[in-house]
């Protein structure tokens, strides 16, 4: 299929991934699960810009995607630290429940 | 000599201490009092070293050649017409005059201090700090540009008081720190708006009409030169007028600037307490080197103040008249260092005496002796001081002599130099007092007063060393007192050797005439104006001079012998016994100066300080809390957005973009 006009399809499957991932983060309580839905809006982020790439046939777009994978990769490995910390001195994994910054 | 090698030389003077006084600050409390006493001294030895093939190099240079000027690096440039400044030096006969003055003895005096020292826990802090000011003062000396020149100046008072403070666990040491620096302050004030009103006004002087040069160009064509370069300045001084009141005003600022460095006449109080510091300090700074930086400043200002005579003629008579009002305060102080201190201000009177009439050679000659023996009796009542226990009442010493024979014998020397009879203060006093019979307003009514200061002298001079040296020991540590160390001995036996030859050989062949320093120094006091530039007197005349002053000089010791040394030596029991006696009060109380300046400026400044505190800090305080309120009923308004949960802020985060988002495609939309 000629990848002009698959453009449109891809930008609604990203939109959808996105909206799915942001829904995601706002419900769950779990936090494994937010990050897991922020990795979701990150990639659907991903598919679009390598979409446009193609769209518009200039490299751009891949190599920022690849900027992309590095920082989720970091937020991975910051985040599950944070995980584990939290984890390690008895807390429950509840989102609703590490409100301490409040004020 | 050319211009690079006088900026490396001129670079190595001044960056030989400022190592020496990194070095000690910085490493001297890790590598201890050893390493300290090596870097502070050799640093100054290798200033002293270079500053010598400077002078070499000045005396060999053909005539007309010896003053040059060079560019270090440029450290402002804001473009022609415009605030430029470059960090210049200048090598002249003045400044190197100066410099060996300020190396030579200065090294003498980091040698003493090596001795001086030796108990003191702070040894670190005093060579980086005396290093720090043989750094500044030779800034001061070689500056070629107004700027630098105000930073030497500002730095040697910032070296003053930290050495006077040196001791700072000391109430009286800390607040005569503060009293300097806020007199000196003044000064500086004074001499920056010098600056300001010489970079405003001064305009390019274009060459006397020849016929190759096109002149008599009409008013418009006046071009603002907007330099504070002192060359520039002073080539192109007469075309702020000669006489006229801007000049003039000019000059007496930059004399309230000089009296406040050397302390003249009113801003003299703070020299006295200055003895606060330890006793090198008062040698190298507040006798030989800083407090002379005044008379350095009128001395090389001249091109303008030839110009001005009405400042001249001020700066003449604040000169002996301070010279009069210390000479008759020291008659009756008894603290060892205060004596000693008043006749250095009384000294600095003459000098400023000299450059006030145009004499310059004369009173830099004064300068160059002045140092060797106010040095000397510095450094010698330092070794009194240690001997006795940091006693510095003359009235619990006496009797040293047989004690401390080098001492007391150098001291001897000290005193009759400064008191004019054989030895250094004969030759230059007698000089610059001769130029007092025919230059100088009024002359030469100045002259006599001159006399006065003379006999003054020798007053003081044998009435302290008769009371600290002669007689019975009259305290249980003078009788107990022991001859210093060879480290403190042997600079005081060079200063004494100095003081004693000095005069001799720079006279030498002629008796009465011009000395060799008026011959070395004369070519940088030519000036195109030249007018104000003082006449020698005769022969006759200077004979004359010479034989009255030095007779004035042997009535004041023989006075003092007879009269102080035999009889009374306590004023305060002399004040005590009945009778007016508004004379010996006077001088006994300093003319009773702190006490007029505590209730003109201090008690008045105080009380309106408290007044303002009372009325205006609550108007204050209801401004800032005010302003303080707004803040804080901003902030909790918006605190309860602050939840702590993610959640919370990832919607705010979602719906920021999503408007956002719609904001921008509909703005887009309208656009099209």
């Amino acid at each position: 299929m000629p990848s002009q006009a698959m453009f449109p399809w891809l930008l609604l499957t990203a939109s959808f991934l996105f909206t799915l991932g942001a829904l995601g983060v706002l419900i769950r309580r779990n936090p494994l699960v937010v990050f897991m839905c922020i990795e979701l809006m990150l990639n659907a982020v991903n598919l679009a810009l390598v979409g446009y790439s193609s769209y518009l046939n200039s490299e751009e777009g891949q190599v920022f995607a690849f900027m992309v994978i590095v920082v989720a990769a970091a937020e991975v490995v910051v985040g599950l630290g944070l995980l584990t910390r939290v984890f390690s001195i008895g807390r429950e994994l509840d989102v609703d429940d590490l409100d301490e910054m409040k004020q | 000599m050319n211009a690079s090698t006088a900026a490396l030389l001129a670079g190595l003077v001044l960056l030989f201490p400022l190592l020496g006084s990194a070095l000690c600050g910085l490493l001297g409390p890790v590598l201890g009092r050893r390493f300290v006493n090596l870097a502070g001294t050799l640093s100054i030895g290798a200033a002293f070293a270079v500053t010598l093939v400077i002078f070499a190099q000045v005396l060999g240079a053909a005539s007309g050649h010896q003053s040059i000027t060079a560019t270090l690096w440029n450290w402002l440039d804001l473009g022609p017409g415009n605030l430029n400044v470059s960090v210049d030096v200048t090598v002249d006969q003045l400044s190197v005059l100066m410099l060996l003055v300020i190396t030579g003895v200065g090294l003498l005096i980091h040698v003493y201090s090596v001795g001086y020292m030796e108990h003191d826990p702070g040894v670190a802090r005093f060579f980086s700090y005396m290093n720090f000011f043989i750094f500044s003062m030779a800034l001061l000396v070689l500056a070629a540009n107004l700027v630098i020149l105000i930073s030497g100046w500002a730095a040697v008072a910032l070296s003053s008081y930290l050495l006077i403070g040196f001791w700072y666990e000391r109430e009286s040491a800390v607040l005569a720190s503060r009293k300097a620096m806020i007199t000196q302050v003044i000064g500086d004030v004074a001499l920056v708006i010098a600056a300001f009103l010489i970079f405003v006004n001064l305009t390019k002087v274009f060459p006397t009409c020849s016929p190759d040069v096109v002149c008599g160009l009409p008013a418009y064509f006046t071009q603002h030169l907007y330099t504070l370069s002192l060359p520039q300045i002073f080539a192109n001084a007469s075309s702020l007028g000669a006489g006229s009141p801007l000049i003039t005003l000019i000059c007496i600022l930059l004399a309230v600037g000089a009296f406040a460095k050397s302390a003249q006449f009113p801003l003299h109080t703070w020299l006295p307490d200055a003895m606060e510091g330890p006793t090198p300090v008062s040698a190298l700074i507040h006798a030989a080197t800083m407090v002379t930086a005044g008379v350095y400043l009128i001395a090389r200002f001249h091109a303008l103040f030839d110009l001005a005579p009405i400042a001249s003629g001020m700066v003449a008579c604040v000169g002996m008249g301070t010279a009069v009002m210390a000479g008759f305060i020291a008659l009756s102080q008894v603290d060892i260092k205060r004596v000693i201190a008043y006749s250095t201000m009384s000294q600095i009177g003459l000098m400023i005496f000299a450059v006030g009439i145009g004499a310059y050679a004369a009173g830099m000659y004064q300068f160059l002796l002045h140092a060797f023996f106010k040095a000397l009796l510095f450094l010698a009542a330092g070794n009194v001081i240690h001997a006795v226990h940091d006693e510095q009442d003359i009235r619990e010493m006496g009797g040293l002599d047989s004690r401390m024979r080098v001492t007391a014998w150098c001291f001897l020397v000290g005193s009759l130099a400064l008191a004019g009879f054989l030895f250094a203060g004969m030759f230059s006093k007698e000089d610059l007092l001769g130029f007092g019979l025919i230059n100088g307003p009024g002359a030469p009514a100045l002259y006599i007063v001159g006399i006065v200061v003379n006999i003054l002298t020798g007053l003081y001079a044998f009435r302290l060393y008769g009371t600290a040296f002669r007689g019975e020991p009259r305290s249980e540590a003078a009788r107990n007192a022991h001859e210093s160390k060879a480290v403190m001995l042997w600079p005081v036996v060079i200063l004494a050797g100095l003081s004693a030859l000095a005069g001799w050989i720079l006279q030498w062949p002629v008796a009465f005439g011009p000395h060799l320093i008026d011959a070395f120094l004369n070519p940088v006091f030519t000036s195109p104006a030249g007018s104000h530039i003082a006449k020698e007197p005769g022969l006759g005349l200077g004979v004359i001079g010479f034989v009255i002053g030095l007779t004035c000089s042997l009535i004041g010791i023989a006075i003092a012998l007879r009269i102080w040394v035999r009889r009374d030596l306590d004023p305060s029991r002399a004040l005590a016994r009945p009778g007016l006696r508004v004379l010996p009060r006077l001088s006994f109380n300093k003319l009773y100066f702190d006490e007029l300046y505590d209730s003109l400026l201090v008690r008045p400044t105080r009380a309106l300080a408290r007044g303002l505190r009372r009325a205006g800090d609550p108007v204050m305080d209801s401004w800032i809390k005010g302003i303080s309120g707004v803040a804080t009923d901003f902030s909790s308004a918006f605190r309860s957005v602050q939840t702590g949960l993610i959640r919370d802020y990832a919607s705010y985060m979602v719906l920021f973009v999503v408007v956002f988002t719609v904001a921008v495609m509909i703005a887009a939309g309208m656009a099209k």
